[in-house]
């Protein structure tokens, strides 16, 4: 029998499909679009279709991010914040603290050791930081968001972003081009500042980070550059799954798993 | 219009009671008397004040002044859908976007002529400053006199005797500014009124930490708070014990408010005024109930009846929301206590120094006795300050959070 797990964020729509010994036997990340329920109907039909099952064998599956209310047929909806903390757990063992930057929020999650959440802060209602914001500063760059990763190398750091109003932030980014400042230094400056909003929320969970292992989910994770901006300012290693979107829809699925048996 | 609307609501909670007049009817007889308050606020017949938080009601009440706390306004505004249009006024007038959305929402229908003229204002220096600006510029338009209570935040023999007789100083002023004579023996059975009240709540709130309670998260919204208008009335003591016996009710036949009640909650400060079904969702979604609120509490001593002043005076000077944030943060300890709480929900009102500047020292408090807060930081009236998505998953978060 297989699980499925379905992410639905602002974003993209993200399916895992585990099958009974936890193993995650096809994973899907979709944009989500302006429908989201063909994001849904398209994740769950390309996992099905990687992994070759049939929809019947999927015994039960849950929901999770933003639309999860949205999606049919499932036994529950659970929040991403559970779910991360879940999947983050699954992946890793033990994990104290999870930073989720997705496509419109940002948040950390304090975990015990049994992968329960124990604590956990979110960024207001402000898109500052997340997904949103670096698709802004891509578009301001004229670079594809998947570039922006390592446009920040060999930078010295000599840039600091006055603003994180997207709004704010798009145009000083403009007028850096304008006048002649490198990319890998406005990217760097971008990284630093979302660094920097980012670690106040970790601050929220744990003032303390000495001796606690911290790792990282969503979207964003999987900008390098980020991350390694928030290495520094948190002055912690952090560890990131080599498929961070989907650690949200893992715990979901895992959670299908647990409430079915 | 406004005349209408409150006689319109008055008519149909009046047959709404009447259709089973048996049953206590809490919430809908709480709600008849607000609507009989607004009523007369804009009668245009009644004497009437503009009033702060904390003042004495019972004793504008056996004076025979109908008055309200400002911010009543703003959340009329809020539920009737309507408070948007005024912040947007005073926006336009001037008022900062991020000050307090009742203040903003006050100052919009002023200026929309929306308020109806006082004989005079009563202003506290409680809980906060922008509700006293508020009265202020009240009293300026309407070049009407504003009497101050100054709220001293310790409780001590001098502060006592401080406020009392600023409270004797009230009641001339009322007086001079209203031609009505103060008559004593009709204050003494005001204050009477105003005990027997005070005991019915304390039976209906120790009614409501029963395990599980007889409340619901929404029969108890606003009540502390409102029902503070009501002092020293026969009303007053009507209302509370409505709620006595419909909560006494409840117990007796081993009904919960919520079915199946699951969580038990503290909401701190204000909740939201605008329609929105948050707490119905909370129920139904995880049979998650409010079961208390920090603004709902007795924390005052039956008053003297021979020595009202000293007893009002000690009653405002008890309010948690008076003094240090650390005599606020033991009161929401005993409350979550008292009533047995899973998680308690602090919305920081947008714009509330008081509400988002205490939120952290709030937060470690309640941590110190295993009662984790979630913080949503929220607009409490204005409707197009508000996100949904946002709002219902952190509440959801915390509720698997706690849950767990
Ligand atoms: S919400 Fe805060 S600022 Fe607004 S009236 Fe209440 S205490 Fe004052």
């Amino acid at each position: 029998m297989y699980y499925l797990g379905i992410d639905i964020g602002s974003l993209s729509c993200d399916a895992v499909l585990i099958d009974d010994t936890k193993k995650i036997v096809a994973s899907s990340v979709v944009p989500t679009g302006a429908k989201n329920i063909e994001a849904i109907k398209r994740a769950t039909h390309e996992v099905i279709e990687i992994s070759g099952i049939l929809e019947s064998d999927i015994k039960a599956s849950v929901s999770t991010g933003y639309g999860r209310e949205r999606v049919s047929n499932r036994i529950a909806a659970i929040t991403e914040i559970t779910c991360h903390a879940k999947g983050i757990k699954e992946v890793f063992g033990k994990i104290d603290v999870l930073i989720d930057i997705g496509g419109q929020d940002s948040k950390s999650i304090r975990i015990d050791s049994n992968g329960r959440v124990i604590d956990f802060a979110m960024n207001d209602k402000c898109a500052a930081g997340t997904g949103r914001f670096l698709e802004a500063m891509a578009r301001a760059l004229q670079v594809d968001i998947d570039e922006l990763s390592d446009l920040d190398h060999g930078s010295v750091g000599n840039v600091t972003l006055s603003s994180m109003c997207t709004v704010f932030a798009e145009s000083e980014v403009v007028s850096l081009i304008a006048d002649g400042v490198e990319v890998k230094e406005i990217v760097k400056g971008l990284n630093s500042a979302i660094a920097s909003r980012t670690s106040s929320l970790v601050k929220r969970v744990a003032p303390e980070l000495k001796g606690l292992s911290v790792a990282m989910s969503g979207g964003v994770a999987r900008n390098n550059g980020v991350v390694r901006a928030l290495k520094e300012v948190i002055e912690t290693n952090i560890t990131v799954y080599e498929k961070p979107d989907i650690i949200g829809a893992l715990g979901a699925a895992l959670f299908a798993m647990e409430k079915s048996m | 219009m406004m005349y209408e609307y409150f006689k319109n609501l008055e008519s149909s909670l009046e047959k709404k009671i009447n259709e089973t007049p048996k049953s206590p009817n809490a919430r809908k007889k709480y709600s008849l008397e607000v609507a009989r308050i607004g009523k007369r606020l804009y009668s245009g017949k009644d004497k009437i004040a503009w009033t702060g938080i904390g003042v004495p009601f019972d004793i504008l009440n056996t004076m025979g002044i109908t008055s309200c706390f400002v911010e009543f306004v703003g959340a009329m505004l809020a539920s009737t859908g309507a408070s948007g249009n005024f912040i947007k006024e005073a926006e336009n007038t001037g008022y900062a976007s991020d000050s307090c959305s009742y203040h903003r929402a006050i100052l919009g229908a002023l200026s929309q002529n929306l308020i109806p003229k006082p004989d005079f204002l009563v202003g506290t220096t409680l809980p906060c400053s922008g509700g006293l600006a508020v009265i202020e510029n009240m009293a300026r338009k309407f070049k009407k006199s504003l009497f101050v209570l100054n709220v001293p935040q310790e409780d001590s023999l001098q502060n006592i005797k401080y406020l009392s007789d600023q409270l004797k100083d009230l009641v001339n002023f009322i007086q001079k500014e209203t031609g009505i004579n103060f008559d004593e023996n009709k204050l003494k059975e005001g204050i009477k009124k105003t005990n027997k009240a005070r005991d019915l709540m304390i039976e209906a709130y120790n009614l409501a930490k029963k395990i599980p309670s007889p409340v619901d998260s929404r029969i108890l919204k606003d009540f502390g708070i409102v029902t503070a208008l009501m002092l020293g009335t026969d009303a007053g003591i009507e209302v509370a014990k409505a709620y006595r016996d419909e909560f006494q009710a409840k117990v007796n036949s081993g009904e919960s408010g919520v079915k199946g009640e699951k969580i038990r909650l503290l909401w701190i400060q204000n909740r939201i005024q605008f329609r929105y079904q948050l707490e119905k969702w909370m129920e139904e979604e995880f049979s998650a109930s409010i079961v208390i609120d920090e603004l709902n509490d007795i924390t005052w001593e039956k008053i003297d009846v021979d020595d009202p002043f000293t007893g009002i005076a000690k009653r405002i000077i008890s309010i948690p929301f008076n003094g240090k944030a650390e005599k606020r943060i033991e009161h929401l300890k005993f409350l979550a206590k008292e009533y047995k709480i899973q998680g308690a929900i602090n919305p920081c009102n947008w714009g509330c120094r008081q509400g988002t500047g205490e939120r952290g020292l709030i937060s470690d408090g309640l941590k110190e006795i295993g009662v984790p807060v979630v913080n949503l930081e929220i607009d409490c009236i204005d409707q197009r300050n508000f996100a949904e998505g946002q709002v219902k998953t952190r509440i959801a978060a915390f509720i698997e959070m706690i849950s767990n």
